[in-house]
């Protein structure tokens, strides 16, 4: 009895531990825990507007009671706003989606957006940033990674 | 079944009698065992979760899947020791409603019927337990798409 159990604990511990295949930072693993309060990322062209246009994104979003973290990334065409909703308002997610949504929506009008409360899709926003910060990895791999970001937030099943 | 004639004058004597000498059922904490080892049983299924969504490439939509299968063949696994049946035993219902428990009914029935043969011992009788759950399964989700249908088609929703 006792050697079956302490053979079922190492079988699906060496089953979850040897198939990890992370290659996620200190500071992202963190995020699904606490709260990391990423900076906005900017992948295109750099300008004062664009950098003006995020951080206003970032705040007016932040500004709704339920989210604690929000992480946005604006890409060539599109601008994914990921956040993390408190625990007891979990509930209302498609609310909180929706009204995110309309919000966005209306304030502005040209710009195309990705919003999601997946936990998944905030992880990768959180690591993009770290990524960012290293001096090897090019303008073009964060590209490809916003590409990645954003077929996962698609994929259904 | 509702016009059940009125208990002779013994009868009912000997209920009361019976009810003097009956061992009481634990209700309370039949329910508060059942709560914890269920409960247990679904922060497991959280955490792997969580290492699916840490680890890979799921998101919160689509981590569910492996972490059923995970969960069904653990029990599974654990079934075959021997330990499943008894958590079972100790918890009652809060083994046995979580999915863990289709994995413990589908297996212990194989256990059972090995002995006439895999065809019609292993392979008749796999699923005379868990038949069950799949029927009832896919019948109840074929009763709440409909009505979700009937209901989006009327605009209430």
């Amino acid at each position: 009895m006792k050697k079956a159990l302490t053979l079922t604990f190492i079988t699906t511990l060496t089953v979850l531990l040897t198939s990890c295949n992370s290659d996620a930072t200190q500071h992202s693993g963190m995020s699904l825990i606490q709260k990391s309060d990423p900076d906005p990322i900017i992948l295109d062209e750099k300008t004062e507007k664009d950098h003006k246009l995020v951080a206003s994104i970032k705040k007016d979003v932040a500004k709704f009671d339920e989210l604690y973290d929000v992480a946005v990334i604006k890409g060539d065409e599109e601008i994914l706003v990921a956040y993390k909703v408190k625990h007891m308002q979990r509930f209302h997610m498609v609310k909180i989606e929706g009204e995110i949504n309309k919000m966005l929506e209306e304030k502005y009008p040209k710009e195309n957006f990705i919003v999601s409360s997946d936990y998944k899709i905030f992880l990768e926003a959180v690591e993009l940033n770290d990524k960012m910060k290293d001096p090897d990895f090019s303008e073009k791999d964060a590209k490809k990674k916003l590409e990645e970001i954003i077929k996962l937030k698609k994929e259904l099943t | 079944m509702g016009n059940k004639k009125p208990e002779s004058k013994e009868v009912e004597q000997y209920k009361q009698f019976e009810k003097n000498f009956e061992t009481k059922r634990p209700v309370f904490k039949n329910c508060l065992k059942a709560f914890l080892v269920g409960g247990f049983i679904c922060m497991v299924g959280q955490a792997i979760t969580y290492f699916y969504i840490y680890f890979f490439s799921f998101t919160e939509q689509t981590a569910g899947n492996p972490t059923v299968a995970t969960m069904v063949f653990i029990s599974m696994l654990l079934t075959g020791f021997g330990v499943y049946d008894r958590l079972g035993q100790f918890a009652g219902a809060g083994s046995a409603v979580p999915v863990t428990g289709f994995g413990n009914a589908v297996i212990s029935a194989a256990i059972e019927h090995r002995t006439e043969g895999f065809v019609l011992g292993v392979g008749g009788n796999l699923f005379k337990l868990a038949g069950s759950v799949v029927l009832f399964g896919v019948f109840s989700a074929f009763v709440v798409a409909l009505i979700k249908t009937i209901l989006i088609k009327l605009g209430a929703i």
